[in-house]
């Protein structure tokens, strides 16, 4: 009798992964640093961190839809249509933000809701449903804002929606929070290993979980350290961190989870195996509905008002920032932690080329060849180990 | 019989990491012979199978390969297959959408100018299929055969490229008895064409009937070769396992009848797909304790029957279903189990397993909820109780975090059995539950099956396999053209009048 000999199923697979995305992350930082010494400046890493917050963010929301083998390519219209819905609804309605945000966030569910309900019962492909909403979405969108520009604020005074991306965690309070998350992190890591001891479950060498835990903090406290050089941690690093969180929680502890991968892996098997499939698939879409109205939020209030070109080809950024993370368009695939990463050379690929000032025609090649690359390396590297 | 080997291998050997798959195997085949492989799963058959076929090309063994007095390196299948080597192999490798005709031609497709030659393309296939007497027009669509038709049509596209030497990898899984006789007749042809044949098969009274030879491979190592004829089904066994298996089924035991938990009456179905009707008046029950046997040839529906009652296949026409007393008709896979009744598939691949995800996590799938109280899943309880039921099946795998593709045919039936379990249902559907497995496994199985009456659920186990559906049924019900044709209580077993009854007499 050979049960496992070795560390969770999931860890393994990100080791696998995780060799290429942080050489290939080095390789842009290193290029961009040398380029531009502002690259590495606490206000660029700063900003940074906010476009990071808001592609990483769509890109977890993306996995999702991803690993149970459909697509989302209305995303971007999506951020669009719902940062412009909530800017109207403060502007020209004079809502309370927070009132305005819930309602579109509302909405963002319901559409990704009926996409989803549309894909199961109809059996028309995800490709399909969501080019139709990428189309129909970024004509609500126009029709919404009135192909004009909608600022997030009613008046002067800044409000929760503004906030999302101008709101940073005072230094002292970022200290006291990071200790803890510290001591979370701890506590949950050693109970979790003192059950798993206790019933005969393989766990990994103290070292590696010492070393794990110090690694995570202090990555942690670095970011937090350099945010605080400028103007602290942004309100949206802390979203991100909440999505990212709840949904790596979701896709490895939940049955709703498991089924993700299963109906990724074989649908039919997975239906066969009493899978609810058709639940599954549209409670991941309502999911994805509520992750692309928070990513439109957070994407208009950095820009400062929607505008018709808000979201344009970010579905496609997040898909990018999936599969560059190792996770398999045919499904079954995938980890947060893997898309959190994809974000980041998305993100930073981005933020470097502005700095440069790098022409948009060359920022698009540029960041296709990278795409196409990076998949390219991971595949490598995966078949070399 | 003194001719020289047309194939011979030298001690080859073959890793998978520290595990030796393949441990100085020595093996040799003559011309015009049929020389059967015989050994449990993972004994090495198919490893070696891959050496000759060149999937695993020449350096990634020790050893030599000879092929007509020459040593061969293979670098992949292409150049085996030049070298006169085609093999059929056990999964079936026909693509659904095409034609047999398409099929047959795949890769060199007669043409006239730059367009493909259609006529010459089908006259091609159908004087293929006619040299096998494979009676299909070669312009039917391989997605609406029958698994044994497409088998025989992979023996004849294997034939068509003459080769010297042709493998056969378990061919006779899933035919008819019929389909079986005609195979066994075409292998017994290939001797007067002077083809030497590798004969892979678990079926041992079929490897007695055809071979010359029968070599036996244990756990790597070629155990013993020896002339057919003087080599008894029981002394092949004993090899095989390295033990002596006195009887492959467990004893009977008198069953209690408990109460009744699933009837149909008179159910008539067709395929949601095609409106082929499948199903046309079917009528029987099962109670609590007993084993059900339901036994038919290819294509009397007896697999529908499952998969209708499990909610996976067409609609009901005409007809109940009645599951614990209670009309059932609304039927899916999740009600299905909600209500007790889990199916464990014959189809493995399509139905049965997530390929690439681990054992442990294939083996959860059916019963996450049990061990997710409050909605997270407790990983100790589900590792516990998934260790518990691998080790109750006894189930070989280097570990429970290989992805299930990597399995053998065995292992991948306990693991969809294992994972059927799980579910604890009360009504058990087992189809084909011993398809492509080996001796030692099947007698596991056949005791699971016996436990499971005796805890007092109700069995339900669909065979080709006559011998297999006496040895287990406490009643059998034989089934001729998607109707019941007749039922049989135990002692009154005849495999002459079941034969009678599939052939709908």
């Amino acid at each position: 009798m050979n049960i496992p000999i070795d560390a969770d199923y999931e860890n393994r697979r990100v080791s696998l992964q995780s060799l290429a995305m942080p050489l290939i992350l080095a390789g842009v930082w290193t290029f961009f640093a040398f380029a531009n010494p502002q690259f590495l400046s606490p206000r660029n890493l700063s900003m940074l961190m906010i476009e990071l917050s808001v592609t990483a963010t769509l890109a977890i929301g993306m996995l999702l839809i991803i690993v149970c083998g459909h697509i989302d390519l209305s995303a971007g219209s999506g951020v669009g249509l719902l940062g412009g819905i909530a800017a109207v609804l403060v502007f020209h309605t004079h809502l309370p933000s927070p009132a305005a945000l819930g309602l579109a966030l509302l909405v963002g569910i319901a559409l990704w809701g009926l996409m989803g309900l549309a894909i199961v019962r109809l059996k028309i492909q995800a490709f399909i449903i969501t080019l139709g909403g990428l189309l129909i979405f970024k004509g609500l969108f126009w029709l919404v804002i009135r192909s004009s520009t909608v600022p997030v604020m009613g008046g002067e005074q800044a409000n929760l929606y503004s906030l999302l991306t101008t709101w940073y965690v005072p230094e002292r309070a970022s200290f006291s929070g990071l200790a803890v998350v510290a001591a979370v992190i701890t506590w949950v890591t050693l109970k979790d290993r003192g059950i798993r001891k206790a019933s005969g479950l393989p766990v990994d060498s103290t070292e590696l979980v010492v070393l794990k835990t110090l690694v995570t903090i202090q990555t942690l406290l670095l970011a937090i350290l350099i945010c605080n050089l400028y103007r602290g941690l942004p309100l949206s690093f802390l979203i991100l961190c909440a999505v990212g969180l709840t949904v790596d929680f979701v896709v490895r502890h939940t049955p709703f989870g498991r089924y993700l991968y299963a109906i990724g892996g074989n649908e039919e098997a997975a239906l066969a195996c009493g899978v609810p499939v058709s639940r599954t698939v549209i409670t991941a879409f309502s999911i994805m509905g509520a992750v692309v109205a928070l990513t439109g939020f957070m994407q208009t209030a950095y820009a400062g008002a929607s505008t018709t070109t808000v979201g344009d080809l970010m579905e496609l950024d997040a898909i990018a920032a999936c599969v560059i993370g190792g996770a398999s368009l045919k499904g079954g695939r995938g980890t947060v932690l893997g898309a959190l990463m994809g974000g980041l050379i998305m993100a930073s690929l981005l933020n470097g080329m502005t700095l440069l000032a790098v022409a948009p025609e060359i920022k698009l090649i540029i960041r296709g060849t990278v795409l196409v690359v990076a998949v390219l390396l991971d595949v490598r590297f995966r078949q070399g180990s | 019989m003194t001719q020289a080997p047309v194939l011979s291998t030298e001690k080859i050997t073959k890793r998978f990491g520290n595990v030796a798959a393949l441990n100085q195997v020595s093996f040799d085949v003559r011309p015009g012979e049929v020389h059967a492989l015989c050994g449990e799963n993972g004994a090495g058959k198919s490893t070696l199978m891959k050496v000759l076929s060149g999937q695993h090309p020449y350096g990634s063994y020790d050893g030599v390969v000879h092929v007509g007095g020459k040593v061969a390196r293979f670098r992949d299948v292409r150049d085996s297959e030049s070298k006169g080597i085609a093999i059929v192999h056990q999964e079936l490798s026909l693509i659904d959408s095409l034609t047999v005709a398409e099929n047959i031609a795949l890769g060199k497709f007669p043409r006239r100018g730059w367009r493909i030659d259609w006529p010459a393309t089908n006259a091609m296939a159908a004087r293929t299929l006619s040299r096998s007497q494979v009676k299909i027009s070669p312009e039917t669509m391989v997605s609406n055969l029958g698994v044994g038709q497409q088998q025989l049509i992979e023996f004849a596209r294997a034939l068509a490229k003459h080769p010297r030497i042709l493998i056969l990898d378990e061919p006779s899984a899933a035919l008819t008895s019929e389909e079986i006789h005609t195979l066994l007749e075409e292998v017994r042809n290939l001797r007067t064409q002077n083809v030497a044949c590798i004969y892979i098969s678990h079926k041992l009274d079929e490897v007695k009937k055809v071979a010359d030879r029968i070599t036996v491979l244990r756990d790597g190592s070629s155990v013993t070769t020896r002339a057919a004829n003087s080599f008894p089904i029981a002394e092949i066994i004993k090899h095989m396992v390295g033990r002596e298996i006195k009887d492959v089924y467990p004893a009977r035991e008198e069953s209690k009848q408990g109460t009744r938990l699933l009837e149909v009456r008179d159910l008539h179905a067709e395929s949601s797909l095609d409106h082929h009707v499948a199903l046309k008046g079917i009528s029987l029950s099962v109670q609590a304790g007993e084993v059900l046997g339901i036994g038919g040839l290819m294509g009397a529906g007896r697999s529908e029957l499952l998969m209708h009652l499990y909610g996976i296949w067409g609609c009901t026409t005409q007809g109940q279903v009645i599951v614990d007393g209670a009309p059932y008709s609304e039927r899916t896979p999740s009600e299905s189990i909600r209500r007790g009744m889990m199916l464990v598939t014959e189809n493995r691949k399509r139905f049965g397993l997530v390929p690439r995800e681990s054992v442990h996590r294939n083996l959860s799938l059916s019963s996450l909820p049990a061990v997710a109280p409050r909605g997270k899943i407790d990983a100790v309880a589900e590792r516990t109780r998934n260790g518990a039921m691998l080790k109750k099946l006894h189930f070989r795998a280097l570990s429970s975090e290989s992805e299930a593709r990597q399995l053998s045919g065995g292992n991948q039936q306990k693991l969809v059995l294992g994972r059927g379990l799980l579910a604890d249902p009360r009504i058990v559907l087992l189809d084909e539950p011993t398809r492509g497995v080996d001796v030692g496994a099947r007698r596991e199985i056949y005791e699971e099956i016996k436990r499971l009456a005796k805890e007092g659920r109700a069995v339900v186990v669909v065979s080709s396999e006559l011998p297999e559906l006496i040895g287990v049924s406490d009643r059998i019900v034989m089934m001729n053209e998607g109707r019941t044709t007749g039922s049989f209580t135990a002692g009154e077993f005849h495999q002459d009048q079941l034969m009678a009854a599939a052939l709908g007499k």
